[in-house]
């Protein structure tokens, strides 16, 4: 009986600016195995289904469970974390490719610190005064707590921007990760002292308003972040701050 | 020794740049687009909608509702700065956003995302629709405001072609797809319903209003080919309108709304 | 221009020294030790250059699911700071020094008050208090969780406040470069670092009047473990080839729940046990039935039974070991396999999804199971690293300037690290270490020189041209897989001095055939096997501290446990291991340093009763 197989098609890239190249990969099928398993047994033994040699693939990874946001790609042409992606459940020969709205660094690895930089515009952050003690923090109800914990989740994955039809070079658009964690810092009652500056970052080139509420982000999202919620609510609160804005300046 | 090393980590040189914190006035424009769809347009939309139902009663009272929208004070006015100009802009800058926008639909075949491509496809429609419905029914051959009596057989006399019906009925339907689906967009962008639940609730609501909105386009259209009004007379005298009278041919058959 | 040294007048002593007033200070990793030391240092009014593989908001720490310990003692149990101390010295098995851990003990409510300001979102009483859950080790509601997610919650808190700095200037962050080796002067004294651009594999110097190492464990070194990517020990590792002591390398914790898996052993937190999951097997060995059809007197609770007083929540390597011992002597395992059940399916959904939603998340989405319905299956897996640099009582490794934080250090955790301590360590650890490396560098003169830069960076580049050049038959990956094996086999939850024997000489073997190693991709761009091949040698030579600190150590204390050797032997061993890199013969030496005891007399560390 013929060895199960399990079959691959990679795009690849020796660099930014490099001819996009697919390779394919064949490999022994494991119970149990997944995308992440399976770029390593390739790198292992790199070598494309005609035998020709050729080097491991290039692609981030760290925690493998879904919960440092490095892994994420275009598997079978749906962006996702690829250490969660079970062989198993996925359509064969298994299609690889690098997000497509970053920009490329080699193979499946992409420049994602947009995200990063996006989080300092709209200073996503609880201002302390300092790290010296000051006793115990604000009291915060469980309902509170609850509302906020699932928005802490956010892992940086990308994937809500990667699928977002408004998320391009032209609108420039934050992304609803950014916007859930301006919601998370405006309602944390010491964080909430930035919410203007945050509200009114929100309002520049690329912001809230950039939303075409598709809804992709939430449908894609890893954690199921509540991130149309989010969307709303801030677009709500920026509404109310420019009217206040009109009103007061 | 210690000299400045280049910073490790700046903004992407390539990709998407980040955002520009408070600069730009695309958030001005952004949201005024998004009202300028329900009020004054949605608003007028549902107006003309209305006053179009008249037809169903009739040449002479379809006249009498023209009329009286033309007689209303600066009508001229109001109609640039609330119907003309609006329209114009929501329909530029519409076009802008659908340009600017990515669509994915054929990765991500999800309701949501389908409805994004609907919204832009049935704008895209609406816009061809009106400018060709303005220019030649406000801006063409008899003018309206001059002649009302004239209002009903010019309609009638556009609609007599099937093509042009099939057209009108097409965008009639996209124009309300366009309408309801924009309450829902701003409601749930405004953060009027930003659960789950008052988004699905919303969805109902919006749901019934462009079905409703269908309906009262899909019926009018029909007073103006329907065998009810046939040959509809070119022009009525302001007294005819006054009067209520008609000397055309009488109604083949008494419309249920006539009086 | 050198940086921030300059001739500061000494206004009481009336006279000039050279000293660094603004000191530049490296921190190298990016979990919550690194963090919480940049944010100690840049509070300090100091210059950081933070460096990191990954981006740092996916640093290891993310992984840390239950929470983080505090004798806060908000349920009414009079829990202290005195009990949180002997509870980690006894679980710890008496083999830390207890100074720091008191040091730790004491400061951890004020840390938790700390992370609870920056907003990390704790679970909270109907008061609007800080909840806590019980961990393994102890008898008190003493750890502070977060959901699931508690290292991912305070690892971003932490991240935030970084990010802060850093858009103020005070940080600068090197994301996606990797530490290499530490710049020595000739006196040898750290002046710097030596790093590679993980991108265009650029190998550049950073001068530095101090240095925090805070790469976290080696979990590497055992193939699969339930460690992250980068966890590879390789910065220890280079810095124990330049001379940096490196303690207790042979203590490993295995941690009794992870959910195998073929490229990494996912773990279900000691939460699971803390909310009331129940470890059993089948009582009759092949009993082949569905869980749902044994009845429960025909369930073999092990931990409960074996250990009455703490039940499932003994510490992780009695837990360990007795699963060890039901499947392997026993032969109870679920199908004749290694695998045990960790049963939850007795609590509702509601409180299920409330407290454990995140660790439930990962089981039904790596296996496919949903926990709630189904017990989960687990099996031992590497987890932690208790030994690691050795450092002083102020951080500082035996090389002057280089500091140690975090998992990267051996300090608070001795033979056995409790649940929940280890966020508390790296943030404790991370905070002292940032003031101390400021103290430190005010104080230190000038480097002669250029300070050894050139002739490391020189080093270092010969290292990459080699490998760059290199034109053997061995795959890197393959020597990793084979290491990984050898290691999990001997060197993890039951050792024997003749397979560890074994494995040192396999490891040998191993760097024998390294220097016979093939690069299948030589390009200079984002190159990650070269970096990992470089990483590798690393990992080699610090898999020979491990096994070989392990056959020295004839007794069995925390998670080291020799059979031959059932007793712990606290006149021959009660001693921290200090490994050192011998060059000439290229491998490590072994020197023996006494533990401080002072506040608590060492006791028999026993969970079948109180202790």
């Amino acid at each position: 009986m013929a060895e199960r197989t399990v079959k691959f098609e990679v795009k690849r890239q020796s660099g930014p600016d490099a001819a996009v190249v697919w390779d394919k990969f064949e490999l022994p099928y494991h119970p149990g195995m997944n995308v992440i398993s399976s770029l390593r047994e390739i790198a292992a033994n790199p070598t494309t289904v005609d035998g020709k040699a050729t080097t491991p693939i290039a692609y981030d990874s760290n925690c493998l469970e879904e919960v440092c946001g490095s892994c994420a790609m275009v598997i079978n042409g749906k962006a996702r974390m690829a250490c969660s992606a079970l062989i198993d459940n996925l359509e064969q020969p298994v299609k690889l490719q690098p997000l497509t709205k970053f920009p490329i660094v080699r193979d499946l690895m992409v420049d994602r610190s947009v995200l990063f930089e996006n989080l300092k515009r709209v200073k996503a952050w609880v201002p302390l005064d300092g790290t010296y003690d000051l006793g115990s923090g604000p009291r915060i109800l469980p309902q509170v707590q609850e509302e906020n914990y699932p928005l802490s989740r956010c892992i940086s994955c990308t994937i809500c921007m990667e699928v977002c039809p408004q998320f391009n070079e032209s609108t420039g658009f934050v992304g609803a990760a950014t916007i859930a964690q301006v919601k998370l810092f405006n309602q944390h009652p010491t964080g909430k002292v930035l919410k203007e500056e945050r509200l009114h970052a929100l309002m520049g080139d690329g912001g809230i308003q950039e939303c075409g509420y598709a809804q992709n982000c939430v449908q894609a999202c890893p954690k199921q972040l509540p991130l149309t919620r989010a969307i709303s609510d801030i677009g709500r609160d920026v509404i109310i701050q420019s009217v206040k804005d009109l009103f007061t300046t | 020794m210690a000299t400045a090393v280049s910073p490790a980590v700046t903004p992407p040189t390539r990709g998407v740049q980040p955002l520009q914190a408070g600069e730009g006035h695309s958030f001005l424009l952004r949201r005024l687009h998004s009202l300028s769809g329900i009020v004054p347009i949605g608003a007028f939309l549902v107006e003309h909608f209305v006053s179009n139902f008249e037809a169903l009663k009739g040449p002479v009272a379809y006249a009498q509702q023209v009329r009286f929208l033309n007689a209303l004070p600066f009508v001229r006015v109001l109609e640039w700065t609330f119907i003309f100009l609006p329209l114009l802009y929501h329909a530029i800058y519409g076009l802008y956003i659908w340009f600017r926008g990515k669509s994915n639909v054929v990765y991500y075949p999800w309701a949501g995302n389908w409805m994004y491509v609907a919204q832009r496809w049935t704008g895209m429609i609406a816009f061809i629709y009106i400018g060709q419905h303005v220019w030649r029914q406000r801006f063409s051959g008899v003018s309206l405001p001059e002649h009302p009596g004239a209002a009903f057989h010019k309609v009638q006399m556009e609609l007599s072609n099937p093509w042009i019906l099939a057209f009108y009925a097409i965008a009639i339907i996209a124009t309300c797809w366009h309408f309801a689906y924009g309450v829902w967009l701003f409601s749930a962008k405004w953060g009027i319903t930003p659960g789950d639940k008052a988004r699905r609730k919303m969805g109902y609501v919006c749901a019934a209003l462009g079905i409703a909105l269908v309906a009262i386009g899909l019926s009018s259209l029909y007073a103006f080919v329907g065998p009810w009004y046939k040959n509809a007379p070119a022009d009525l005298t302001p007294a005819q309108i006054t009067n209520g009278e008609s000397t055309s041919s009488a109604p083949s058959n008494e419309p249920p709304a006539s009086k | 221009m050198t940086i921030g040294v300059q001739c500061v007048p000494q206004s009481k002593k009336g006279k000039f020294e050279i000293m660094a007033a603004n000191p530049r200070i490296i921190v190298v990793g990016g979990g919550l030790a690194g963090l919480s030391a940049v944010i100690k240092i840049a509070e300090a009014g100091g210059k950081v250059d933070l460096f990191s593989i990954v981006p740092v908001k996916r640093s290891h720490s993310v992984c840390a699911q239950g929470g983080i310990n505090a004798a806060k003692n908000l349920k009414g149990e009079g829990d202290t700071t005195w009990n949180h101390f002997d509870d980690t010295v006894y679980g710890g098995d008496f083999l830390a020094n207890q100074t720091p851990v008191k040091g730790m003990c004491e400061a951890a409510p004020g840390i938790i008050d700390l992370l609870d300001r920056m907003g990390v979102p704790f679970n909270r009483t109907p008061e609007g208090l800080l909840d806590f859950r019980r961990f393994g080790g102890t008898l008190f509601n003493r750890t502070a969780f977060a959901g699931a997610t508690t290292g991912q919650q305070l690892l971003y808190a932490l991240d935030e406040q970084v990010r802060r700095y850093e858009s103020e200037d005070k940080v600068q962050k090197y994301e996606g470069w990797e530490f290499l080796s530490a710049v020595l002067d000739g006196n040898r004294v750290c002046r710097g670092i030596c790093a590679m651009n993980l991108r265009t594999m650029e190998v550049r110097n950073f001068p530095a009047d101090a240095i925090i190492i805070a790469t976290g464990g080696n979990g590497a070194l055992f193939g699969r473990s339930t460690n992250s990517v980068v966890c590879t020990g390789s910065a220890n590792a280079a810095l124990y080839q330049q001379g940096a002591y490196y303690a207790n390398g042979e203590f490993i914790q295995v941690h009794p729940t992870c959910i195998p898996g073929e490229d990494k052993l996912r773990l279900m937190s000691e939460s699971a046990r803390g909310e009331g999951g129940r470890v059993w097997v089948p009582r009759k060995a092949g009993d082949s039935r569905a869980w749902n059809s044994i009845p429960s007197e025909e369930r073999f609770y092990f931990l409960e039974e074996w250990y009455p007083k703490y039940g499932n929540l003994v510490p992780r390597d009695v837990a360990t070991r007795a699963i060890h011992r039901v499947v392997f002597e026993l032969g109870l395992g679920i199908d004749g396999q290694a695998m045990v059940y960790l049963d939850l399916t007795h609590i509702d959904r509601a409180t299920l999804d409330r407290k454990l939603e995140g660790i439930l998340e990962i089981y039904e989405k790596f296996v496919g199971d949903d926990p709630r319905e189904v017990p989960m299956k687990i099996f031992p897996g590497m987890h932690y690293t208790m030994g690691g640099l050795w450092v002083d009582f102020n951080q500082m490794t035996n090389i002057a300037g280089v500091f140690a934080a975090g998992e990267a250090e051996y300090q608070y955790h001795g033979a056995n690290r409790l649940g929940a301590n280890s966020l508390l360590s790296c943030i404790y650890g991370g905070s002292l270490a940032g003031p101390k490396a400021i103290e430190y560098a005010k104080s230190l003169p000038a480097a002669q020189g250029d300070g050894g830069h050139a002739a490391e960076k020189k080093r270092q580049e010969e290292i990459n041209t080699g490998l760059m050049h290199s034109d053997g038959t061995e795959n890197p990956f393959k020597i990793w897989r084979e290491l990984g094996e050898t290691m999990t086999k001997n060197v993890t939850v039951i050792r024997y001095n003749k397979a560890l024997k074994e494995t040192d000489e396999k490891i040998y073997e191993l760097l024998e055939r390294y220097r016979n190693i093939n690069l299948s991709d030589k390009t200079t761009w984002a190159n990650t096997s070269f970096a990992f091949t470089r990483q590798l040698y690393n990992m080699l030579q610090l898999s020979r501290v491990v096994a070989q600190g392990a056959a020295l150590r004839d007794e069995s204390r925390g998670a080291h446990y020799k059979p031959d050797f059932p007793d712990r032997d606290d006149e021959r061993f009660l001693k921290t291991t200090k490994a050192y890199f011998a060059p000439d013969v290229d491998e490590p030496r072994f020197e023996f340093e006494p533990v401080d005891t002072q506040f608590i007399k060492p006791r028999p560390r026993r969970y079948d009763a109180a202790k």
